[in-house]
């Protein structure tokens, strides 16, 4: 009964909070990662050779360091230029430009892999070199991309705990905070655990069904 | 005199230390059907991909109706490959887009045109090719005389003044080969001004108005087709035609 109570009163609550902050962080971290890999990886394959190189030391640099260092350098590492973020805008800084980098490896894949003949054809119809990499390579590409890039958004998913690291305290956060109260870690961080777990698989799901709608004949998967 | 629809002149192409294309020069007149025969590696392929500009010359120059091309000016560059259509031997259809948006795209993204009206003249378009049963099909549902025909309709949406054909047919079961010789007859018959690559000499020596006999990235000799394949000056162009003849036969 007691037991019960702690649940309802102290846990429940604690982690409900928690939980909205995880998703505040994670969906626009999702969605600029995925813009900014889109960006990152179309300058990867056409760009011109300085803004190529621009942009493959940018992943390098990105995919490189540890995200919790990363994360540093933007909440305690950026005041010394005086700007100051505060933990929430940090976070999400330091996931997007970290997921943006590996985003860009999926879709750089993706666009080497559409054949030259459809550029080819693109140019002779008088598509201009931006317009044909908008309607006809990245449509294609994007869809190739996605099961990386969901992939990528799983981790996301899993990384954004990261954020208590730097004060922003969201699911993981509040589980710390819980588990020092009552010295409960193990049971704490099993429900923590099972949170994170709920939210990948609904992903997963959700990744699915966007895979699914948008399947077109020739781009469907093989089954042996 | 009239002025010839394209005239090339003097266009040469080399990778490296190897010459894929050296001097070539002809001009089109309007409804004329150039058909260029030669081996493998002749520079047929090369010939063609310069003439629009999808390989870049290293030399030559190129007039439409007398006006001459700037492949420098990139807006100019794009505005002439409207009018230069072209059809490829492996079709290139855009694969995430059905026939009729295939036949669509360009009209809407290039010419600027409204989705409805773009779609009306995509549905004419494939209609003329013989597909109206066809438009929501994607590539990978088409058969290849049905893709090519796709994008031959592709082509013709962007009301072209030359096309230029590169062996439209040889990736096809000799069964579809004809629906699409028939398409490329009605094109000429339309008065369509076409240059020509294939290897399918019975239909090129019956529709064409002058064959370019090409080997080793030179125009070795060029003329009706009755004396490029009955009286050719040149050895090795009659060494080449009776046997491109004597293989694939007088099949029309």
């Amino acid at each position: 009964m007691e037991e019960w109570l702690y649940i309802s009163t102290e846990v429940y609550p604690a982690l409900l909070k928690g939980f909205w902050v995880s998703l505040a962080l994670i969906v626009p971290s999702a969605l600029f990662g995925i813009a900014i890999g889109i960006v990152l990886g179309v300058l990867r394959v056409y760009g011109s050779r300085p803004v190529m190189a621009a942009a493959d030391g940018f992943v390098a640099l990105f995919r490189g360091i540890p995200l919790v260092v990363q994360l540093f350098v933007w909440y305690f590492g950026l005041p010394y230029l005086k700007i100051y973020l505060n933990p929430f805008t940090a976070a999400v800084l330091g996931f997007s430009l970290c997921g943006g980098a590996y985003h860009s490896e999926y879709i750089r894949g993706a666009l080497l892999s559409i054949k030259r003949g459809q550029m080819l054809a693109a140019q002779s119809l008088g598509f201009s070199t931006t317009r044909m990499i908008v309607s006809i390579v990245l449509p294609q590409a994007l869809r190739r991309a996605l099961p990386g890039c969901g992939n990528e958004l799983i981790y996301l998913i899993k990384y954004s705990s990261l954020a208590y690291m730097i004060t922003c305290v969201e699911l993981t956060g509040q589980g710390k905070i819980l588990a020092s109260n009552s010295f409960r870690y193990t049971e704490i961080f099993l429900i923590i655990g099972a949170c994170y777990l709920v939210m990948t698989s609904a992903a997963g799901v959700l990744l699915g069904r966007l895979e699914g709608r948008l399947r077109l004949p020739g781009f469907e998967q093989y089954r042996g | 005199m009239t002025t010839p629809v394209l005239r090339i002149e003097n266009l040469s192409k080399r990778y490296g230390s190897r010459a894929v294309l050296t001097g070539a020069s002809f001009s089109v007149n309007k409804g004329d059907l150039k058909i260029l025969i030669g081996p493998s590696g002749a520079g047929k392929s090369t010939l063609l991909q310069c003439i629009n500009f999808l390989v870049q010359p290293d030399e030559g120059r190129i007039w439409l109706d007398g006006e001459e091309v700037r492949p420098g000016h990139r807006r100019a560059l794009c505005t002439y490959r409207q009018k230069v259509g072209m059809i490829f031997q492996d079709f290139n259809l855009f694969d995430h887009l059905n026939a009729l948006e295939n036949v669509r795209i360009g009209l809407v993204r290039v010419k600027g045109i409204a989705r409805d009206e773009a779609g009306e003249r995509a549905v004419r378009e494939l209609t003329r090719v013989g597909l109206r049963d066809h438009l929501q099909k994607y590539p990978a549902q088409l058969s290849g005389g049905q893709k090519q025909r796709v994008s031959i309709a592709r082509a013709l949406a962007m009301d072209p003044k030359v096309m230029l054909l590169d062996e439209p047919t040889s990736a096809l079961d000799p069964e579809l080969i004809g629906e699409v010789h028939s398409v490329i007859r009605e094109m000429g018959q339309g008065g369509m001004t076409m240059i020509m690559a294939t290897h399918q000499i019975g239909f090129a020596r019956s529709l064409a108005s002058e064959i370019i006999f090409m080997e080793d990235g030179r125009i070795v000799e060029q003329g009706a087709p009755d004396r490029i394949f009955c009286h050719a000056e040149n050895a090795r162009t009659r060494e080449f035609c009776s046997k491109i003849t004597e293989l694939y036969g007088e099949t029309r």
